[in-house]
């Protein structure tokens, strides 16, 4: 895989990816290693996200203060880190989410305007 | 910066839990421990570049990485001192020199003129049509002055100056001033406010009442120390009295020469300023043009306007004056007067000395080029460790940045000092020069030029060593990287258009100096060499009576002709190249031919010996001589006879000297056409007078000598003090210089399209020689197979040679057509030579193929002595 291609797909990450971290945690604080998983296995392995640009995406929305780190213990008893949504974070969770439909409404109503009746 | 720093430390520990986590999944799936370590680093990405994006997260990114890039870049620039040193000297160079020039452009055509809102202000000056040939606009006269500033609405407000000169007694030694007679109206026009006092007040105007002057402060604070005290006293001007009403502010300027339009002399320092003081009845509306007028539009009004209603004004005072001849007018903007035919020399220079900055550039660009391939292994491992392509670029043009910076620095340094020397060198003429300075826009000129320099020559190397494939860059490992034929394509088309902008500066440059050369040597109808000018004046005060004014010439002219080492001498009433004065018609009695319609002559007071001295020969009938001082005789120049005696001897006939009322005027002797104004502008019709020579109190003695006319200095001058020590003398000068003088703008011209022009065949040259050598150096081991294969060693070197060559030729080629096409812009400024001229082109070709061909000899000699077994032991 060349370099040109792997920055795209960053790119075009870059955001998707925060929205898909928050909605996770929705569910409740979850360590680094947690989050990927979880986002593999529900998008069915689609997403394959790199796993480590999961990180500087969530530095990024600490920064924003979307969602604070805590050190807790794990399933198996070791030390982690995890990853809590804050009450900002779920309201902006919303407002993503929603922009986030409408966005995917449009683009599917351009891209399949003949099928627009049968599908739902 | 703590809590980034905590969180980062946090982070280490959160990947390694990431990868133990991920390691014991896979291990869970059946990879072997190994396996399972790799496949989670493999799905985890390049942990050294998430770790930096997610620094970036927490930091001011950029501002750290640029600090980043500057501690590297300064340590690239170190590590190469030979390439670090080129670059900066000639960025320094490049900027400089453009940082200069521009100052002057700056300040002579970009700065609007010292007066208040002086876009507002225009100078107005009359056509006669009848004239026109000869003169095509004239400056005002007073009557018709008086009559717009009545009636013509479209101006706020006009104003009239001539220059007048007095001789100023009472302080010490007496001393000929240079002042500026004037409306009481000039200052108000102008929008000056004097620093001390008031300007003139109307009723100065008129006769009897004009006992004011203001000084300027230049002359107020040398001649008077500055003085506030000044102010109301009074001044002994002619041998009246002035009395000193106003000092006007250092921040005045006043134009010098024609700047305020042709046949307005100005001095090139005025001292003080007298109301006119002039009944304008006692003057004819279509005589005595002598004054520069300048008129302040009203705001809304357009040039267009306000000269459509000049011209129905002048219609009706020719009409009136019933001369049979026509009036118009002309209103040109005061600033492109001032500024005048300066404008297109200073552009000229400013796109001479861009083009040298960018051949700076080019230059650089190749030399970074040359450096791409190691760049490119560096880039590679950088990008295999992580870094972003963007970033790369970024390293790259900061480098390329610094050293523009660099270059930037030294270059405002240098400006300094070669603005300072610009100005010491340029013509005393150029207008506005005392107005030339370093502003903030030059500044801002310069912080701009460098940032657009560094972009300029660091964006292709940047590019390409970015879009290096890093995979190939650290295959190819130990072994030397060759250079792909795109790249050397490149770097060939760079050296082409080097060449090609270089040829061009050249041909410019061959073009103002062959103009130059035509210039001297066109036929100036007088001898220049072994000739002094000396300008005195008599003070008016001690010189009352024609014949005092005539013993003292006729005794200095004995001392003069008695002292060792001269031959003749004379005196003038004004040298040649010295501008025009008494200008009149040549009135032949019996022609019905008006006044204005009669040929128009400059007409010269002189002295028996002024012919000889000034080497101006004789070409028909007798020159002056001592017996004629009192008689109606004239000699006339050549034009003249052709002019108004075609076909006919011109010897005793007969003329009025202007009006009917003069005496007439018999041709004794015809002389040689003289360059009267300039070099470059054809002789015009001269009469010499012998009569009124005794009339006047300024004069130029010249003195044609066996010896340098210099050496003579001392003695004429004690000639002239023994006769009266009185007796001003302005100026003391060999004729060389004044011819010197008047080519001075062109011979600046000249000298800077020249230096400029060197400077880039030189850069040019430097980055061939660097390209060729690179490229010898590149291809020991194909040399020397070529050489173990047979091939001798002159063979090697003239495909170096050749192959060096070749964008040297495409380049001359582009230059020689660029320079064809773009003749017409410099048309103006050459002189007696083609813009296409074949001679000099041919000439700067030849020029530049010895210099190229010896940039690229050097290194294709050292590809001749290439050890076959040496260069192969490589492999």
């Amino acid at each position: 895989m060349s370099t040109k291609e792997l920055r795209e797909r960053i790119e075009l990450l870059q955001g998707t990816l925060d929205l898909l971290i928050l909605r996770t945690l929705l569910l409740g604080p979850a360590h680094g290693h947690a989050i990927a998983k979880a986002i593999e296995f529900k998008s069915d392995d689609v997403l394959q996200v790199e796993q480590g640009s999961l990180y500087p995406a969530l530095h990024r929305l600490i920064k924003r203060r979307w969602i604070s780190v805590q050190e807790g213990t794990s399933e198996n008893n070791r030390r982690a880190k995890f990853y809590r949504l804050t009450a900002r974070g779920r309201r902006q969770l919303e407002v993503e989410t929603s922009k986030w439909d409408k966005l995917a409404g449009a683009i599917a109503r351009i891209l399949r305007p003949a099928e627009q009746g049968g599908e739902s | 910066m703590s809590r980034r720093k905590r969180m980062m430390e946090d982070l280490d520990q959160d990947i390694r839990d990431h990868l133990e986590r991920e390691t014991e999944d896979n291990i869970e799936r059946g990879m072997s421990p190994e396996e399972a370590h790799y496949a989670a680093l493999r799905k985890f990405g390049n942990v050294t570049r998430i770790k930096e994006e997610t620094r970036e997260v927490w930091s001011f990114v950029w501002l750290e990485q640029l600090l980043q890039d500057v501690r590297f870049g300064l340590r690239m620039l170190r590590k190469s001192p030979g390439f670090t040193l080129v670059a900066v000297i000639t960025l320094a160079l490049g900027i400089g020199a453009n940082t200069a020039i521009f100052s002057m452009v700056n300040s002579v055509l970009l700065r609007p003129l010292a007066y208040r809102e002086a876009q507002q202000l225009y100078l107005v000056r009359e056509i006669i049509p009848e004239l026109s040939q000869t003169y095509p606009t004239l400056p005002a006269n007073l009557p018709n002055f008086r009559v717009w500033q009545r009636e013509c609405h479209s101006f706020d407000e006009v104003a009239i100056v001539t220059s007048l000169d007095m001789t100023l007694t009472g302080h010490g030694e007496s001393e000929q001033v240079a002042g500026g007679l004037a409306s009481a109206n000039l200052f108000d026009v102008l929008g000056i406010v004097p620093q001390l006092g008031r300007t003139f007040l109307p009723q100065e105007d008129t006769p009897g009442k004009d006992h004011a002057v203001m000084l300027t402060n230049s002359f107020w604070r040398d001649r008077f120390q500055g003085d506030p005290k000044m102010l109301g006293r009074s001044i002994t001007l002619d041998g009246k009295p002035f009395q000193v009403v106003g000092i006007l502010p250092a921040s005045f300027r006043f134009p010098k020469g024609a700047q305020f339009g042709a046949l307005t002399e100005f001095h090139p320092r005025t001292d003080y300023f007298k109301p006119l003081g002039l009944d304008p009845k006692q003057f004819s509306p279509l005589g005595e043009f002598d004054y520069a007028a300048i008129a302040r539009l009203k705001p809304g009004t357009s040039a267009a306007q306000a000269l459509a209603e000049l011209n129905v004004i002048q219609a009706r005072i020719a009409k009136e004056a019933k001369q049979g001849v026509g009036l118009r007018a002309e209103i040109i903007p005061l600033e492109s007067e001032v500024v005048g035919p300066t404008r297109r020399g200073l552009l000229l220079l400013l796109g001479g000395v861009g083009a040298v900055l960018l051949i700076v550039c080019l230059n650089l660009a190749n030399l970074l080029l040359v450096r791409v391939p190691a760049r490119v292994r560096e880039a590679g491992i950088r990008t295999a460790l992580g870094a972003s392509r963007a970033r790369l670029a970024r390293q790259l043009l900061t480098e390329s940045a610094l050293l523009a910076i660099l270059g930037g620095v030294f270059g405002i340094g240098l400006a300094y000092f070669g603005l300072h020397w610009l100005v010491a060198v340029a013509p005393p003429n150029l207008p506005r020069l005392d107005e030339v300075h370093v502003d903030a826009r030059v500044l801002w000129f310069t912080v701009l030029l460098t940032m657009l320099t560094g972009i300029l020559f660091g964006a292709l190397p940047a590019w390409r060593v970015a879009h290096a494939e890093p995979q190939q860059a650290l295959k190819a490992g130990a072994v030397t990287i060759t250079e792909g034929r795109p790249a050397r394509r490149l770097r060939e088309s760079l050296i082409g258009f080097e060449v090609g902008v270089g040829i061009l500066l050249l041909i410019v440059a061959g073009l103002l100096t062959t103009s130059m050369f035509h210039l001297l040597g066109v036929d100036k109808g007088f001898t220049a060499e072994h000739a002094l000018v000396v300008d005195v004046s008599l003070p008016p005060q001690s010189y009352t009576k024609p014949e005092q004014k005539e013993e003292s010439y006729n005794n200095v002219l004995a001392r003069v002709r008695a002292l060792p080492g001269v031959s003749y001498a004379g005196w003038i009433s004004r040298p040649p190249l010295e501008g025009q004065e008494q200008v009149d018609a040549i009135n032949v009695p019996g022609r019905s031919t008006k006044d204005l319609q009669a040929p128009i002559a400059n007409y010269r007071y002189m002295s028996p010996g002024y012919f000889q001295s000034m080497g101006i020969a004789l070409r028909q009938g007798r020159l002056i001589e001592q017996v004629d001082r009192d008689r109606h005789v004239a000699v006339i120049s050549e034009s003249i006879a052709k002019n108004v005696w075609p076909g006919e001897n011109p010897l005793g006939k007969q003329f009025h000297p202007g009006s009917d009322d003069r005496p007439l005027m018999q041709v004794i002797g015809v002389v040689a056409d003289i360059r009267t104004v300039a070099l470059d502008e054809p002789p015009l019709l001269m009469v010499y007078l012998p009569a009124r020579m005794a009339s006047q109190n300024y004069a130029s003695l010249v003195v044609r000598s066996t010896i340098v006319p210099a050496s003579l200095g001392a003695a004429v001058r004690g000639a002239i003090r023994s006769v009266d020590s009185g007796v001003p003398i302005r100026h003391l000068r060999p004729m060389t210089e004044i011819v010197s003088e008047s080519v001075g703008v062109r011979r600046f011209q000249m000298g800077l399209a020249s230096l400029f022009a060197i400077f880039a065949l030189l850069l040019a040259a430097l980055g061939i020689y660097g390209v060729v050598g690179y490229s010898v150096a590149r291809r020991r081991q194909e040399l020397g197979i070529r050489m173990a294969l047979g091939a001798q060693g002159s063979d090697l070197r003239n495909l170096v040679l050749l192959q060096g060559m070749s964008p040297v030729v495409v380049g001359w080629a582009a230059g020689v057509i660029a320079a064809l096409a773009a003749g017409g812009l410099i048309r103006g400024l050459l002189f007696g030579v083609s813009a296409q001229d074949p001679l000099t082109i041919a000439g700067v070709t030849f020029v530049v193929l010895v210099t190229v061909a010896l940039a690229c000899y050097i290194p294709a000699r050292r590809a001749m002595k290439v050890d076959p077994m040496v260069a192969l032991r490589y492999e």
